[in-house]
C-alpha cells in the first residue's frame, strides 16, 4: 500500500488561491527564490492578466518542460519502488480528489475577485492538481528536496504560479 | 415485471439476475472507456497543447475523465465486481478509436469537439436510468463532460481562424470521424434491448446513433467543418 495520508492533509489545510493577486510576503519570495531559482518576482493582480499571460506567446515552455523531465525522472524512481498498479491507483485516487477540492477553491476565488473565464477556473484547478500530483510523485520516489515541494508551499500560501518570464517568476 | 427501482447498491441484491447483470456490464463499459480515453487521448495531449492555458486546462479534463474512471470503479466495487473486469486487459474490449494514438494537438480537439459529444449522449441515456447510484453518477459526470465537449469548441473555434488551422482540424475530423458511429452498438443489440426493457437506458442504438449524427453534423458546421458521410452525400 502507497500511503499519501500526510499529503493528502496537507492539501486540505493549504489556503488554495485565497491569496491571488495580495501584495507579496517575504514567505512568498522565499519559495518564489527555492522553486524557480530567481530572486525576482512579477506580480499578476487580476484573473484577466494571468488569462492574457497564459494564453501569449511570452509564456515560456522552459519551465514546463523542465518541470516535465524532472517529473519523468522522479516517476521512474517511484516505479521502481512500488508496483505500477498500486502507484497509478493511489495517485489516480489522490488526484481524483483533489481536484474536485480545488476546482471548489478556484471557483470561489474566481467569485471573489470576478473577472474570471469560466474555463479559466477549470485552468486553475488544472494547475493546483499538477502540483499536487506531482509533489505526490516526489514523496513517493524518496525525494524531499524537489521543486515541487516550494511549488507546492506557494499554492499552499494561496498564491498561483504561473509560469517563468525571462528571469522572473510570475505570481498570481 | 420489469417496472422495477433500485435505489441504492443494497437494494441492488435483491434484483433479478438479468437486472444485475445489465448494471453491471455497463459500469464495466464506462469504468473501461473513461480510463482507455484518459490514457490514450487526454494525458497524451498535454504535451501537445501550445500554452500553459491549454496545458493546464486539458490536465484539468484529464483528470476529470481519469476520476470518472476511478468513479466508475468506485460504484463497481461497491456492487461487487472485481477490480481487474473494471481495468485494461480485462474481459471487456475497448473501442476500437483507442487503437490510435494522438499524434497532433488539432485531433485532441476534434476528439473532444465529435467523442465527447458522443460520450454525452450516452451518459444522457442514464439520467432516467432504474438503478439510482448509476443515474446518480451519471448526472454528477454530465457537467464535467459538457465541459469537455465545450473545450473541443472553443479551440475548435481557436484553430479555424486561420486556413492552416482549419485545414489540419478538418483532417483530423476526417480521420477520427468513421469511429466514433461505432460507440452506440450494433443495430440489433442483445444488451440494448436488455437496458431498455428494464429502464436502465432509453433509447436503442440507432436513435442514440442517429441523434449524434445530426447533432454532430450541427455542431462541426459552426465552425465551418464537414464529416466524411455529409460530404459524401452531398
Amino acid at each position: 500500500m502507497i500511503f499519501l495520508g500526510p499529503l493528502r492533509a496537507e492539501v486540505y489545510a493549504a489556503s488554495w488561491f485565497a491569496a491571488l493577486g495580495e501584495p507579496l510576503t517575504e514567505g512568498d519570495r522565499v519559495d518564489a527564490k527555492a522553486y524557480a531559482g530567481t530572486e525576482g518576482v512579477a506580480l499578476v493582480t487580476s484573473w484577466r492578466e494571468a488569462e492574457d499571460f497564459l494564453k501569449s506567446a511570452e509564456a515560456s515552455l522552459d519551465w514546463w518542460n523542465r518541470e516535465e523531465d524532472e517529473r519523468k525522472a522522479l516517476l521512474a524512481r517511484a516505479e521502481a519502488q512500488y508496483p505500477k498498479r498500486a502507484l497509478w491507483t493511489a495517485l489516480t485516487e489522490l488526484t481524483t480528489e483533489a481536484g474536485d477540492l480545488v476546482h471548489g477553491k478556484a471557483a470561489v476565488a474566481a467569485a471573489r475577485m470576478g473577472g474570471a473565464a469560466t474555463a479559466s477556473i477549470h485552468v486553475a484547478a488544472g494547475a493546483a492538481a499538477q502540483a499536487i500530483y506531482q509533489l505526490a510523485v516526489a514523496r513517493v520516489a524518496g525525494e524531499t528536496a524537489s521543486l515541487f515541494e516550494s511549488k507546492f508551499r506557494l499554492f499552499a500560501a494561496g498564491r498561483w504560479p504561473l509560469g517563468i518570464k525571462g528571469s522572473r517568476l510570475v505570481l498570481f | 415485471m420489469t417496472d422495477i427501482v433500485i435505489k441504492t447498491v443494497e437494494e441492488l441484491k435483491g434484483a433479478p439476475e438479468e437486472y444485475r447483470e445489465a448494471v453491471s456490464k455497463l459500469v464495466i463499459s464506462h469504468a473501461v472507456n473513461e480510463l482507455y480515453g484518459a490514457q490514450v487521448f487526454d494525458e497524451p495531449a498535454i504535451a501537445y497543447a501550445p500554452t500553459p492555458y491549454a496545458k493546464w486546462l486539458t490536465c484539468r479534463v484529464a483528470m476529470e475523465e481519469y476520476g470518472h474512471h476511478v468513479r466508475f470503479k468506485q460504484l463497481g466495487t461497491q456492487m461487487g465486481i472485481p477490480e481487474e473486469r473494471m481495468m485494461p486487459g480485462g474481459t471487456k474490449k475497448p473501442l476500437s478509436i483507442f487503437e490510435f494514438p494522438l499524434k497532433t494537438w488539432e485531433e485532441f480537439v476534434a476528439i473532444k469537439l465529435l467523442a465527447d459529444l458522443a460520450e454525452i449522449l450516452q451518459v444522457e441515456d442514464l439520467l432516467h436510468c432504474t438503478f439510482h447510484p448509476l443515474r446518480n453518477l451519471a448526472r454528477a459526470t454530465m457537467p464535467e463532460e459538457r465541459f469537455h465537449a465545450q473545450f473541443g469548441e472553443d479551440f475548435s473555434a481557436e484553430l479555424v481562424k486561420t486556413p492552416d488551422g482549419k485545414a489540419r482540424l478538418q483532417a483530423a475530423v476526417d480521420e477520427y470521424w468513421p469511429y466514433l458511429p461505432k460507440f452506440f452498438g450494433g443495430s440489433k443489440s442483445k444488451n440494448n434491448e436488455i437496458f431498455r426493457k428494464w429502464k436502465i437506458k432509453q433509447r436503442t442504438n440507432d436513435e442514440m446513433r442517429e441523434d449524434f449524427v445530426k447533432r454532430a453534423t450541427e455542431v462541426a458546421a459552426k465552425y465551418g467543418l464537414t464529416l466524411p458521410e455529409v460530404r459524401q452525400a452531398a
